[in-house]
């Protein structure tokens, strides 16, 4: 009982410890959260949201990695790239509708034959 | 898109990638059968994100990133199965999450593109049959300039080559009532009568050429007059017969006679001192007014 009481010990310390440190996730999800700041997205409320949380995230996953609960740390890291390229997405989106916003608005108000499109945006919470 | 997406897999069997009947047949029992596991709150968020994305345009504009979220959803429905609501099954609901999200998103994005790109060629269009109307109205307009442009010119030519012509073998002035032309009396009559002497002909024919090619709306009124010696009444007649002449003549060399008309004026307009030989000559003269279209000419 009590060598297997070890074992299991021996086993929970050791738990993460076969699976590789996610070293290469963290550095993919902090390039992404520089591409995401460098694209603007610091600028629109809703993208730089999802940047402070995939910068929470990246944290997270260091600082689980530096405890060896790696694969965790990975999952973290992996969450923290989802919300860098979501940032992304939505400066990219914002600047679309900017753009679009502003030719329309350099534009005289024409009787064409197609009525012009609402720009697209908006996302589920 | 910065990296390929890697949906997390549920950790115990190391998938790769779900495959969809088996996601879809995963989702209609968890959803519709209930299930031994209850879905964390993330998963239920994911779902709805999904299904939002899937009706809306990112199946027609994105299709690629929504079959990753779909994978990614299914990895999740697959890691509750398998680990229940653990951590695990948490993180990869909220990357199911974020990709569907992300796949929305950017389909608005391309929807957004499109649609500027398809402003941009109307306005290019727009702007080029403008332009075209434009340039034909410049065509036109430029037309009937160089066209006016060149009557002018050529009306200008006329007269000043007319000018020069009639300098050679007479007076010329710009006067209020017109072009003057004056020939002297010495040259076109003998001392008291009214026949046109020979060598005055050949001037009357250089002044019917230059009169011929002027406006033809013009008017020509050939004035005679004389100096003071003799009585006015001969004078009068005299000159009235001398401008009668010379009117004659230039209507047989091409002046429409409508246009020109004879007026005697005798003594009473001299130009010289009647006391002097020279100032008696000059007054001795033939008067060619040439008024413009619709203007009287002074008496």
């Amino acid at each position: 009982m009590r060598k297997t009481l070890l074992f299991m010990i021996g086993l929970g310390a050791t738990g993460c410890a076969h699976h590789p440190a996610p070293t290469e996730q963290v550095a993919t999800s902090l390039s992404a959260v520089r591409g995401a700041e460098e694209a603007g997205a610091n600028d629109v409320p809703e993208a730089a949201l999802h940047v402070k949380l995939a910068q929470e995230q990246l944290d997270l996953a260091k600082k689980l990695m530096e405890d060896e609960y790696n694969a965790r740390a990975e999952d973290k890291a992996l969450r923290a790239n989802q919300d860098a390229e979501l940032a992304l997405a939505i400066a990219r989106q914002s600047a679309s509708r900017r753009e679009l916003d502003k030719f329309a608005s350099s534009e005289p108000a024409s009787g064409g034959e197609r009525p012009a499109t609402p720009p697209a945006g908006g996302m589920t919470p | 898109m910065r990296r390929p997406n890697h949906p997390r897999t549920p950790r115990k069997n190391g998938m790769n990638a779900f495959p969809l009947k088996a996601s879809t047949a995963v989702l209609s029992l968890l959803v519709g059968a209930g299930c031994a596991h209850a879905p964390p709150k993330e998963l239920a968020d994911a779902r709805t994100a999904y299904k939002q994305a899937a009706d809306g345009m990112a199946a027609r504009e994105n299709p690629a990133q929504l079959h990753v979220a779909h994978n990614a959803l299914g990895v999740a429905e697959q890691s509750l199965e398998q680990d229940g609501d653990s951590e695990h099954t948490r993180d990869l609901a909220y990357i199911a999450l974020r990709t569907a999200q992300r796949a929305e998103v950017e389909a608005n994005t391309m929807s957004n593109q499109k649609e500027l790109a398809r402003l941009e060629a109307d306005k290019k269009q727009s702007d080029g049959r403008e332009l075209k109307s434009l340039r034909t109205q410049v065509d036109v307009q430029q037309q009937q300039l160089s066209t006016s442009e060149a009557g002018r010119r050529e009306s200008e030519q006329r007269a000043t080559q007319m000018s020069a012509d009639l300098a050679r073998i007479a007076t010329v002035k710009q006067e209020a009532r017109g072009v003057v032309i004056t020939l002297s009396g010495e040259v076109l009559f003998a001392s008291g009568k009214a026949e046109l002497l020979p060598a005055a002909q050949a001037k009357l024919n250089e002044v019917a050429s230059a009169l011929t090619q002027q406006n033809p709306s013009a008017t020509i009124v050939v004035e005679g007059h004389t100096d003071r010696r003799g009585s006015e009444a001969l004078n009068l007649d005299l000159s009235a017969r001398r401008a009668e002449a010379v009117r004659t003549y230039l209507t047989a060399h091409g002046v429409p006679s409508e246009r020109i008309r004879a007026e005697g004026f005798g003594f009473s307009r001299p130009l010289g001192d009647n006391k002097t030989a020279e100032g008696r000559a000059n007054n001795r003269r033939v008067e060619i007014v040439v008024n413009r279209q619709g203007e009287r000419p002074g008496g």
